[in-house]
């Protein structure tokens, strides 16, 4: 009896990691292709299937290393913008949303309807006041004392745009962590006479660590692969960010696959790192603990 | 330590245009290292009482004193008392140290050292001291409690302010706790006010309770005076587990008319009652004599519904009607070893002595147990 119903139970199993196994490598396919066509010549990609490995004479680092030379000042500016936007929605957002849950004022509502309507605004519709407005706000001349800044007008400009689109949806994310703290701590803090600086910066800030692994992990990724904007408010080439860097790897004439691959994946490289950097924070974040 | 005063304080909140009142036009006086405990029902405006005397929420009227000032207009951080909630409300992010001297770094200006020192005197006081290096997560309900008392001992306050704070504990803990935080408060002599719902906790711990039902001040007095002598017929049906036993009735001369029985009224019962019509007649349930022998006008022969034994003693519900398929009862105890059994016919006797007179129409008391007979009382049974 107990046998037959071990055999019946491993041939579930069985079946069931078979499934697993050709999912695995369905949805894995085109990534183990990608790998593996970075790594041939461009013989090597011709003559061979895409997903099969590369032999010793079409093997080659070439693709990489002339795709991390192309990205290379991409990968700085997209740098330069992308961490600052994303550390300062974040922080905003935690502040706007500390602002919004734990202490009353009038217009309260109206300011949490302006909040949310923001999430909404699809990037296509602000294309036109975006570069209006960043045809008027002079950065160059602003940040003229600051030569470093005053010649990376365009990523100045990226920075702030990201930043103020992403402060609703930090916001919304902080919102909600902030409304499952017990109120009576606060309360508790209140009496033990912290103000409502102190109590921010001592209560709610620590208490936030998981949420904002949430907020930076998500901001970094948005804003790392945004490329719409760049390409309305770069206009000088040497600001060029990556994604942008990345569409030119394309050439006119031929396609090189394996240099596309290899720049892709540099591309795709420091939003991996951030994951892995804020993982163990984000779980925790997103299955709401922390609090 | 200081004398705590509600002068006819009045808190109204603002509900979408309608005004509802939490708090109607209390006042109490709490003196110095007095353990007053506010309890009433839920919703009943205790909670909210004890947050105007915090700081939390603001009075709509009135004035509140603390060691003779007006503080009602001060903020929460200025007024020099401490709460302890009933989820604790910890900072899980600080250790149980953090959590104690939080208050002291942020309101005073001791050096490290002497915060240090204060935290180790409230740890020590309160059991805790190895647990100091540990977070508020890894403790049990009881612990957390004791941080919770620990945190505002530390603070020195003039006056404690206590919202339920044993309501999360089991029930043997807290019957424990019960006395540890009457011993402290013993100690410390601080002026303590200790809102609860659990009219157990208000009978054993306060040197005062103060009944509030609807925002309204029931009652002020010892939890004896609150028992045997209950200003209305709230208090009286609030006070006392089981509740005392109530029966609409009316006055026709020297007697008492109920749907049930009749009750001949002494002159004493008589003279209370005066003119009045309709009443509300009350006796506690151990003021029911079970199996009486002698045959009075106090004597009645009923039939036991259901007994709930509690070991020390039982509860026995009783009836006048037991034809009737949800028959009406009246409650009362008898040792635990006495052996009476639902359907058994017994004769019960409502002592003269005992019995309290409400008026129907303002559930004014007219007349309460004799006291000085209640020694008497309690041989008999």
């Amino acid at each position: 009896m107990a046998d037959t119903t071990d055999s019946g139970l491993g041939l579930n199993r069985i079946g069931l990691y078979a499934a697993l196994a050709l999912l695995v490598a369905f949805y894995l396919s085109p990534l183990e292709s990608a790998i593996m066509t970075a790594f041939k010549t461009q013989t090597g990609f011709f003559e061979t299937s895409p997903f099969v490995p590369p032999t010793p004479s079409t093997f080659t680092f070439d693709a990489w290393g002339q795709a991390f030379e192309r990205l290379e000042q991409g990968l700085v500016n997209s740098l330069l913008f992308t961490i600052p936007a994303t550390v300062l929605s974040a922080t905003l957002g935690s502040l706007v949303a500390y602002g919004l849950t734990n202490t009353k004022w009038r217009g309260q509502a109206f300011v949490l309807v302006l909040l949310i309507a923001g999430i909404f605004i699809p990037y296509q519709s602000v294309l036109v006041p975006l570069s209006r407005f960043w045809s008027i706000v002079d950065v160059a001349s602003l940040f003229a004392w600051l030569e470093p800044v005053a010649n990376r007008e365009g990523l100045v400009a990226l920075a702030v745009t990201h930043t103020a689109y992403g402060i609703p949806i930090t916001t919304l994310l902080f919102r909600a962590h902030y409304q499952a703290l017990d109120d009576s701590m606060l309360e508790a803090a209140r009496l033990d006479g912290a103000s409502i600086a102190k109590i921010y910066a001592r209560i709610i800030l620590p208490l936030s660590i998981p949420m904002f692994a949430v907020a930076l992990i998500y901001q970094f990724t948005n804003i790392w692969n945004d490329l719409l904007f760049a390409l309305v408010l770069v206009q000088n080439p040497a600001n060029d960010v990556v994604t942008m860097s990345l569409t030119s790897l394309q050439g006119s004439m031929v396609s090189q696959y394996n240099l596309q691959m290899a720049g892709a994946f540099i591309t795709a490289l420091p939003t991996l790192l951030v994951y892995i950097f804020f993982g163990e924070q984000f779980a925790e974040g997103v299955a709401g603990g922390g609090a | 330590m200081a004398e705590l005063t509600l002068d006819h304080i009045t808190k109204t909140f603002d509900d979408g245009g309608d005004e509802i009142v939490a708090v109607d036009d209390v006042s109490i006086d709490i003196s110095d290292g007095e353990f007053l405990v506010l309890v009433g029902p839920s919703g009943c405006g205790k909670s909210t009482t004890l947050r105007t005397i915090a700081g939390l929420e603001s009075i709509t009227d009135g004035e509140i004193r603390l060691g003779g000032d007006r503080i009602n207009d001060k903020r929460p951080q200025d007024r020099n008392t401490a709460m302890v909630f009933q989820s604790y409300a910890l900072y899980p992010h600080m250790t149980v140290r953090g959590n104690m001297a939080f208050g002291l770094e942020e309101s005073t200006d001791l050096s490290d050292d002497e915060i240090d020192d204060r935290v180790t005197d409230a740890a020590e006081m309160m059991g805790i001291a190895d647990l100091l290096d540990r977070k508020p997560g890894e403790l049990s309900g009881g612990q957390q409690q004791r941080v919770a008392l620990g945190r505002a001992i530390v603070r020195n306050p003039e006056a404690f302010l206590m919202d339920e704070p044993l309501a999360n504990l089991d029930a043997k803990l807290r019957a424990q706790m019960r006395t540890e935080l009457q011993r402290i408060q013993e100690d410390l002599g601080v002026t303590t006010i200790y809102v609860t719902h659990d009219q157990t906790e208000a009978m054993t711990m306060g040197d005062r309770i103060a009944i509030l039902d609807d925002g309204e001040l029931q009652q002020v007095g010892t939890p004896l005076e609150c028992y045997h002598e209950p200003a209305n017929l709230f208090v009286a049906g609030f006070i006392g587990e089981p509740s005392m036993n109530t029966f609409d009735a009316r006055v026709d001369g020297a007697m008492l008319v109920t749907d049930d029985f009749e009750y001949d009224l002494s002159q004493r019962h008589r003279d209370a009652i005066g003119a009045r019509d309709d009443v509300v007649f009350g006796i506690r349930p151990e003021d029911v004599e079970v199996g009486a022998e002698t045959a009075d006008g106090h004597t009645y022969e009923v039939t036991v519904d259901v007994v709930e034994p509690k070991g020390d003693e039982n509860y026995v519900h009783m009836t006048f009607d037991d034809d009737h398929e949800t028959p009406d009862t009246f409650t009362a105890t008898i040792g635990g070893l006495r052996q009476v059994d639902a359907g058994d016919s017994v004769v019960v006797r409502f002592p003269p002595e005992a019995i309290h007179v409400f008026d129907a129409d303002s559930g004014e008391a007219v007349l309460n147990r004799s006291l000085d007979t209640a020694e008497g009382v309690d041989l008999v049974l």
